[in-house]
């Protein structure tokens, strides 16, 4: 389980002002990174779009934050209100601070990375599982043109469709076992995929014009993401929304991982700043929930 | 007869007052019935209700003993700690998951489950029990499972491929608290598990999901199939107000007699649209008869059964009484005054022997016998000697008088048993003789040769004739009666022999030498008209004369007939008078 502090603020507080904690925290993280990277690119020439010549660099970082990033499916069926259980109680030999019903982040937050320019789908279709009560990953972020291929790995069936009055092309359909279903979504934006046959099935398809690249973290926070050498900007996706603090880093062609040196900001974190590499008075973007469409 | 229709009339009213008060006391019946019914469905609902929740909570407990279990930790906190589960690790856990579901203590017999998952921190299904699914399966997305991996110990319902699993997890943890992964259990809602609940709780109780019942129990006496029909129903629950806020129908009637109470089942079955509905039969009649096709023989025995005859007893044997008294007993006593009146004992009816009705019907008809005697009788129909005789010649060969057999003569034959009968005698009144039927004469009586025919014109003898006295009784319809001939004139008793055509009547009357004369005067005259007399031999005209004369003299009790012959119309015929 992914080690949290308790006594955390409202999580909502952390998008919203840019004076906040965290924000100034990201800000310095961003400016540390940017430090330490451009040195190693210095020497290489970097094209308008960051992309340099050589094979795709793996860039290993944390996130910073997580804790705080609550799985809004499971936190609504704790309400009783919506009569999801006849009985919840804890477990009495489990610890208070465990039993927070945080993200599953290997399936939730997305991290990408992102160019001024803009990005390229990839070709081949990006596959998303669904399988015991949510799809895998439940944050997606895709390139404009993007295709979709939802696999059905459940042993009774789906019925998927797009959040909305419009059903941007993906309208309620069962999906059989082992069935799959293709769509691409029509443009930038975010939709929110929901199952008819599966109330606890709740999905995010964000298409952003200027992604690159997506990696997933493990449940501890830490990801890897490949990239061509060049100048990124990475960002954090939970629910479908950007969280946290964008990350500026430029990936050198040389060594071929390269870790961050600091963390993507993606929550509110009582952690202290220096304990994680990133120095005071260097706050990297905030961002602002309900982007990306 | 005032008591009788009194009876009549209170019986009445008794019998439409026990109408309306069955017809109230079953309005009332059914309306506590209907009463009845919505409480017991409200009971019944959560009483269902309050036993899922038990059950579920049972469940949880039943859990622990696996959740404990050492290999099934051990097993969990490896694989939550690995990218990708080894199948050693999967092995171990299946077994020994297997083993404990296998192993099920007695005490937990009543909660054993259909399947069971163990599942890392991850969500990812390392082994199971009960549920056959792919190597690489998980269930972290649904909250109860995200749950028990948090710590929490909860239940849940989900719908697959239309059946209700109910679902109960539990945290596997290691020492300091934190949880490696969970145990999920899992009841099917199947029928089984539905008389379970219904044996426990009393209560008719069908599940639906997906817009259909997928099981259903009710106790004893209880039609299990009437439940299906919640499936119909099941779509107007959609404009149900409580069951779309509260979770719960008021009580909707399907049928005639079903009352239902649906209840979303906590767990993704409320969203999903999937329940549970009790079920529960008003009891309800739908008339007064109703009350004893209903009732059973508790129900029968517990009536005073022996009172109620003991009084419709009585009841009936007031009204017989009173029938007999007033309807009965009259009717008899005026029965036997009409024979006696018939048979001439009585001359009038009694009326002061009468009571209600009767006293004013004797008076009636006494008022009847004297105005009809006063008038003479009453006029009558001339019978119909076609219909009664047979075909009459259009020109009769015999003029007044004829003897069968005789030339020239209409042999009239009267059928057997209709042949002419003589007028009974009346019965001597003190008022006077009886009334004599103008236009009838007594009819020959029928012949023992065949039925003769003598069609006799009496003569009247008396100038004017007297009022006739009042009649003892009617006389008999003579007009009626079969081979009756017409008579055209009433034949009156000569007060003293009158013979025209005859030596005059005296003690030594012969009536032999007379009747011999009478016929050779006919045989004579009857030769002058030219008529055919070959075969008119006295010992025949000889029969038909004392036909005749017997039938006047018992109409009109004279001593003799005196015969006299006379040409009618061109042909002999014979005219016979009474003598006193």
């Amino acid at each position: 389980m992914e080690t949290r502090t308790p006594e955390f603020p409202a999580a909502g507080g952390a998008f919203r002002g840019g004076r906040s904690r965290v924000g100034r925290l990201a800000r310095r993280a961003a400016a540390v990174t940017t430090l330490v990277a451009i040195p190693l690119v210095a020497s290489l020439p970097v094209d308008a779009v960051g992309a340099v010549g050589g094979g795709p660099v793996t860039v290993k970082g944390k996130t910073l934050g997580t804790a705080k990033l609550l799985n809004p499916v499971w936190n609504d069926a704790k309400d009783p209100a919506l009569h999801r259980f006849t009985f919840r109680e804890p477990s009495a030999t489990v610890r208070a601070d465990l039993r927070t019903l945080t993200a599953f982040l290997p399936k939730e937050l997305c991290v990408v990375a992102l160019v001024p320019g803009d990005g390229k789908a990839n070709k081949l279709p990006l596959r998303v599982v669904v399988a015991g009560g949510r799809t895998s990953p439940v944050t997606l972020v895709v390139a404009p043109g993007q295709q979709i291929q939802f696999e059905n790995q459940d042993p009774f069936t789906h019925k998927l469709y797009v959040v909305g009055a419009d059903s941007k092309g993906f309208a309620a359909t069962e999906t059989g076992t082992a069935k799959s279903r293709t769509w691409t979504p029509p443009g930038p934006g975010k939709y929110e995929i929901r199952d008819q046959l599966a109330p606890s099935v709740r999905s995010w398809i964000v298409v952003e014009p200027h992604l690159v690249n997506v990696g997933y973290p493990d449940r501890k926070g830490d990801f890897q993401i490949d990239l061509d050498p060049g100048a990124y900007t990475l960002r954090g996706y939970f629910n479908g929304e950007p969280v946290g603090s964008e990350l500026p880093i430029t990936v050198a062609p040389v060594p071929v991982e390269q870790p961050l040196k600091l963390p993507l900001v993606v929550g509110e974190s009582d952690a202290a700043p220096g304990a994680l590499g990133v120095p005071p008075g260097k706050p990297g973007a905030p961002l602002k929930r309900g982007g990306g469409g | 007869m005032l008591l009788t229709r009194f009876w009549i009339v209170l019986l009445t009213l008794a019998l439409g007052a026990s109408a309306f008060t069955l017809y109230v006391a079953g309005q009332m019946y059914n309306h506590a019935g209907s009463r009845a019914m919505r409480e017991a469905l409200a009971a019944d609902s959560s009483s269902v209700g309050w036993y899922l929740k038990d059950d579920s909570r049972q469940r949880a407990s039943a859990l622990i003993r696996i959740t404990v279990n050492p290999d099934v930790g051990a097993g969990l906190a490896k694989a939550s700690g690995d990218a990708k589960i080894d199948r050693d690790t999967r092995g171990k856990v299946k077994t020994a998951l297997s083993k404990l579901v296998a192993e099920t203590p007695p005490e937990l017999a009543d909660f054993k489950f259909d399947a069971v998952w163990a599942v890392d921190v991850n969500g990812r299904v390392v082994a199971n029990v009960g549920f056959e699914h792919g190597e690489d399966w998980e269930l972290g997305g649904y909250p109860a499972v995200a749950d028990a991996i948090h710590g929490w110990i909860r239940d849940d319902a989900w719908v697959w491929k239309g059946r209700i699993y109910r679902i109960v997890a539990r945290p596997v943890e290691r020492e300091g608290g934190e949880p490696v992964g969970a145990i999920i259990g899992a009841k099917i809602v199947d029928d089984t598990f539905a008389r379970s609940v219904s044996k426990r709780t009393g209560a008719a109780v069908g599940f639906y999901a997906d817009g259909a019942r997928v099981a259903s129990g009710a106790p004893e006496g209880f039609d299990n199939a009437s439940l299906d029909e919640i499936t119909s129903d099941l779509k107007a629950l959609d404009t149900d107000k409580n069951y779309q806020e509260k979770g719960r129908s008021d009580v909707r009637v399907l049928g005639q007699h079903l009352g239902v109470v649906y209840a979303r089942l906590p767990g993704e079955t409320w969203d999903l649209g999937a329940g549970y509905a009790v079920g529960h039969n008003a009891v309800s009649v739908g008339g007064p008869f109703d009350f004893l096709t209903q009732a059973d023989n508790s129900d029968k025995e517990t009536v005073p059964t022996k009172l109620i005859v003991l009084f419709v007893v009585l009841v009936v044997a007031v009204g017989l009484g009173f029938t007999f008294a007033e309807h009965n007993r009259p009717l008899a006593t005026f029965r036997n005054e009409a024979i006696r009146l018939a048979k001439g004992e009585i001359d009038v009816l009694s009326p002061s022997r009468f009571r209600g009705a009767y006293k004013k019907i004797a008076a009636d008809l006494n008022d009847g016998i004297e105005k009809v005697a006063t008038k003479g009788g009453a006029p009558r129909r001339a019978a119909d000697l076609e219909q009664v005789l047979g075909p009459i010649p259009a020109q009769p060969q015999m003029s007044a008088f004829s003897v069968p057999g005789g030339p020239g003569s209409s042999p009239i034959e009267s059928p057997t048993g209709s042949g002419a009968r003589p007028l009974p005698r009346p019965p001597v009144s003190d008022r006077g003789a009886a009334p004599r039927l103008r236009g009838q004469v007594p009819a020959a009586p029928p012949s023992d040769d065949g039925g003769d025919l003598l069609e006799v014109r009496v003569s009247s003898a008396t100038p004017a004739p007297r009022p006739p006295p009042p009649p003892k009784r009617p006389a008999p319809p003579a007009a009626g009666a079969p081979g009756a001939p017409p008579v055209e004139a009433l034949a009156e008793p000569e007060p003293e022999p009158e013979a025209p055509a005859s030596h005059a009547a005296g003690d030594d009357f012969d009536e032999l030498s007379d009747w011999h004369r009478v016929y050779e005067d006919f045989v004579a005259l009857k030769r002058q008209c030219g008529e055919e007399t070959g075969s008119l031999t006295f010992e025949k005209f000889k029969g038909t004369l004392q036909r005749n004369k017997d039938a006047l003299v018992a109409r009109h009790s004279c001593s003799r007939v005196k015969f006299t012959v006379y040409v009618k119309e061109g042909k002999a015929a014979l005219k016979a008078s009474p003598v006193k």
